[in-house]
């Protein structure tokens, strides 16, 4: 025999999905591109050397794969995370979560990521799904963020995949 | 570094492998990279009290080391498009992570050269931790 | 006991020698790091716009923050940052066992902001041996590289074991 789960989707969690939040800033800068590219291991002097990069072509140091900028952090603000992991404002009845994989796009026709730019940052909920699977039943959760910089174009999108169950 | 060419490729041609061990320490600065000091990284006490085994390593940087194997292998005149994994297994500190990619699709679009590959990072038993893809845009020789 | 370390006459000519200068950066995201990890919240080292209304540049770097050195993993010693360069007392073959911080004394004679670039050079001062222990002791001079004023003198010791 065979049970169906009850849907854990509910009209609220419906209502959101599509609905941008408030965006943040991203500041990338030289000294937090070559920490990130020092961290993964990167030889490549576009991603260190602010001469390499301009004869190859960059306005500054290229952030590298991956990199899109550092939040500004403030401890005198409320940190954003509980609320993040569990949506926002809707609670879900799973107490467990995976990071399903991440995504990102690139548009280098439109520009590249370089030290000095500000990135404008914001996320959506894409959508809901539900599904069974060896753990049980799980509810997967699909985030879209898109990176604009100060020109006003967008540079990356990052998909996200957030499976509870 | 050496630029690969559009014609150069073929489906199934298996790109240069990129081999990664982190040390503890890399963690670390991982952290200090990614601004992600989640204590599972690099307090073993802690790691076990969440009931995992040890350190483990940071599905991001394993996410950042497929973007590496890409860009060393694209060259400087190769465009990356798109690239992602998903996190399908845990990898430890000390032990070999093997990033690697097939190449398993090419077509010229719009006047650009497309390359699709299935990109993973792999455990001493072989098992794909991170399977994901990406696609970059390479140049032509003509 | 053998010394683990001799201070010869050749050490000493080495005293107030310069080194090949190397770039620090005062950025926003370093300036807040660097707060963070000493757990200020005072907002002069987060919040630009507040650091401008009480009169500064941008915000302020923390005190003992003087910049980071430029990294390249072809220069740049891949543990503690700085870059392997000559002076110093680089040339030294100072004993390798354990490494320890001896201190640091910073004089300030400006105030260092997000967005500055400082040159900094160095020289070995003193070298001295206790027991199994050679304290290093160097002194940097920072200056803003777009005004070339000082804005920073250290004097910094190591202390390595043998």
């Amino acid at each position: 025999m065979t049970t169906t789960n009850p849907s854990v989707i509910t009209d609220e969690m419906r209502a959101i999905v599509g609905v941008e939040g408030a965006p943040a800033t991203l500041e990338v800068e030289r000294t937090n591109c070559r920490m990130f590219a020092r961290s993964v291991g990167h030889a490549d002097p576009i991603f260190y050397d602010v001469d390499a990069a301009k004869a190859a072509g960059y306005r500054d140091i290229v952030a590298s794969p991956g990199f899109l900028g550092t939040p500004i952090f403030n401890p005198n603000r409320p940190p954003a995370g509980p609320a993040e992991m569990s949506g926002r404002g809707y609670s879900i009845p799973y107490k467990r979560v995976l990071n399903g994989g991440t995504e990102y796009e690139y548009f280098p026709e439109n520009d590249v990521i370089c030290a000095g730019d500000t990135i404008t940052v914001r996320g959506k909920i894409a959508g809901f799904e539900e599904t069974t699977g060896s753990i049980g039943p799980m509810l997967i959760t699909k985030r879209e963020t898109t990176y604009t910089n100060q020109d006003g174009k967008v540079v990356a999108k990052m998909y996200g995949t957030t499976i509870q169950y | 570094m050496s630029q690969v060419f559009f014609e150069d490729v073929a489906e199934g041609l298996e790109i240069p492998e990129l081999k990664k061990n982190c040390s503890t320490q890399q963690l670390v600065l991982w952290a200090a990279g990614s601004g992600d000091f989640y204590q599972i990284h690099y307090d073993k006490d802690f790691a076990q009290g969440t009931g995992l085994p040890g350190l483990i390593v940071h599905g991001a940087l394993k996410h950042a080391f497929l973007g590496q194997l890409v860009h060393d292998w694209m060259g400087p005149k190769g465009e990356l498009r798109k690239f992602g994994c998903s996190y399908r297994g845990m990898d430890y500190p000390n032990e070999d992570i093997r990033c690697r990619g097939v190449v398993t699709k090419k077509y010229t679009e719009n006047g650009k050269n497309f390359v699709e590959l299935d990109i993973w990072t792999e455990n001493p038993a072989g098992k794909k931790t991170s399977p994901g893809t990406a696609t970059v845009a390479l140049p032509s020789k003509n | 006991m053998a010394e683990v370390f001799e201070v010869t006459d050749e050490v000493k000519a080495q005293y107030g020698v310069e080194g090949p200068p190397w770039t620090y950066e005062a950025t926003t995201t370093s300036i807040r790091m660097y707060a963070r990890g000493i757990g200020s919240v005072d907002p002069i080292h987060y919040d630009v716009d507040f650091a401008k209304s009480q009169g500064f540049r941008s915000i302020v770097a923390p005190l003992g923050y003087i910049g980071t050195p430029t990294f390249h993993p072809d220069t740049n010693d891949g543990t503690f940052g700085f870059p392997r360069r000559a002076g110093g007392g680089a040339r030294l073959n100072l004993p390798t066992k354990g490494l320890l911080d001896g201190g640091t004394e910073t004089e300030y004679l400006d105030y260092i902001c997000a967005g500055d670039m400082l040159v900094e050079t160095s020289s070995l001062a003193d070298v001295r041996v206790r027991g199994n222990m050679v304290f290093v002791t160097n002194e940097a001079v920072y200056k803003n590289q777009e005004s070339g004023k000082v804005v920073a003198k250290q004097r910094l010791t190591s202390i390595h074991i043998g």
